[in-house]
């Protein structure tokens, strides 16, 4: 609880009965002196506590490291909040795996669809759907064996079909979010800092992608208002930014890129009021955007 | 190195103490998680310098509430954290601070980018670690 603190004025206390001595009169003042003081000395405490009620983030000095610092939300915490607004659409967009992903394109191009399958993960949890999970458990291996970080999913894997098995959707969406984790963790170890910003990035896409589908289908402003992640939308696109040259002129950076760039605006305007045209713009966007990550030979 | 996402695995220059101030940022953690809330497992970490806090840029989601909890493994130091908005208004519903771990909590009105100020109020070390984790529910 925020403290609250008041200065007491000081009472003197007389004897209900009779007129007070003198000696009363004097103990009751020292008595009334003491409370006096610890109240200011306990106010005192209690405001050099407490937080300033505002402050100028321009007068910070600029987050040289500002890319590093942002942490992005996982698919189901953004699920979490629209599953607030009423009993939502997620069969409607589970997006079937057709057996177990097929790597393609370099490391980049799997590194973001590592990270979609993964949100492809979260979303076919918010559906129930554990044949879904299952295949996408089997397709988050063999995607990460492709790029070397077998060893660091393998466990989470397991365990995502074996919860998916027994419906434990919590376990699940835990393991998800663990898996994330460990890969992020792997590529760093492997000087793959970049590498790991992408699948970062492909879960964002395909995140973004069912939440604005789902909030289409029944539109409310508060649904809308979810997809409101200017900080978000300018962390990758520095993170982009910041990418080697090499990686940078792929293909299907490129189009990530300018997807961002269309989507930016979309997003960032106002006060976070999204209208139902620019919520089906931004799924249109991060639909093509997942469907050119999917491609093969790309 | 003020502020960068943190993995179990990083190390701080001084080796092992970022993990130990996670700790206390988890252990704060625990009858949050009681309650239901889910812990992410991602994290931010570092080390300040006394006196100069450092706001962090993050996205919050209307709906959700959200339990920031920061600990350091630096005993005797006082640490905090708390909430503002973009336009820099405190607007966190609770606080508290205790030992070596601090926490804040915020049903956000808004969808939107927030700011958690992480300070560093006082400390005997020139540089004191510190690690911020959270959760939601």
């Amino acid at each position: 609880m925020l403290m609250s603190s008041k200065i007491m004025k000081p009472r003197f206390l007389y004897a209900r009965t009779g007129a007070a001595s003198a000696t009363q009169l004097h103990d009751a003042a020292k008595f009334a002196l003491k409370v006096c003081l610890s109240c200011v000395s306990l106010s005192s405490a209690l405001l050099a506590n407490q937080p300033a009620k505002s402050i100028v983030l321009k007068e910070f000095p600029k987050a040289t490291n500002l890319v590093e610092q942002v942490v992005v939300p996982v698919p189901s915490e953004v699920f979490s909040a629209l599953d607030k607004l009423g009993k939502q659409g997620w069969a409607e967009v589970v997006r079937p795996q057709k057996g177990v992903a097929s790597p393609s394109g370099g490391k980049e191009q799997i590194s973001l669809l590592l990270g979609i399958v993964i949100a492809d993960g979260f979303v076919a949890v918010e559906a129930e759907n554990a044949e879904e999970v299952k295949a996408i458990g089997n397709s988050v291996r063999t995607l990460a064996k492709t790029i070397g970080v077998e060893k660091a999913v393998s466990r989470r894997a397991n365990s995502i079909v074996e919860f998916a098995e027994k419906r434990r959707w919590v376990e699940v969406r835990k393991e998800l979010d663990l898996a994330l984790a460990d890969v992020r963790q792997a590529m760093q170890e492997l000087n793959s800092d970049s590498l790991a910003q992408l699948v970062s990035l492909g879960g964002w896409i395909r995140g973004t992608e069912a939440l604005s589908t789902v909030v289409s289908k029944s539109f409310s402003k508060d649904g809308a208002e979810l997809l409101y992640q200017p900080v978000l939308v300018e962390h990758f696109n520095l993170r982009l930014q910041a990418l080697p040259e090499v990686a940078k002129s792929l293909p299907v950076i490129a189009k990530i890129l300018a997807g961002l760039s269309e989507i930016q605006p979309l997003m960032g305007k106002g006060d976070g009021e999204i209208p139902v045209k620019a919520v089906a713009e931004i799924g249109r966007i991060c639909g093509e955007l997942v469907t050119a990550v999917s491609a093969k030979g790309l | 190195m003020a502020a960068a996402l943190l993995h179990d695995g990083l190390q701080s220059a001084r080796g092992g103490t970022i993990v130990e101030a996670l700790s206390y940022a988890l252990e704060a953690a625990q009858p949050a998680v009681k309650e239901g809330f889910t812990v992410r497992e991602e994290r931010w970490g570092g080390d300040l310098a006394a006196g100069q806090p450092l706001p962090i840029p993050h996205q919050l989601f209307k709906g959700n509430d959200y339990w920031f909890w920061m600990g350091t493994d630096s005993k005797g130091a006082t640490i905090s954290v708390h909430i503002y908005d973009k336009n820099g208004k405190l607007v966190e519903d609770e606080f508290w601070q205790k030992g070596q771990k601090a926490a804040a909590k915020i049903r956000p009105k808004r969808t939107g980018t927030y700011y958690l100020l992480v300070e560093v109020e006082k400390s005997t070390e020139e540089r004191t670690v510190w690690s911020l984790a959270y959760g939601f529910r």
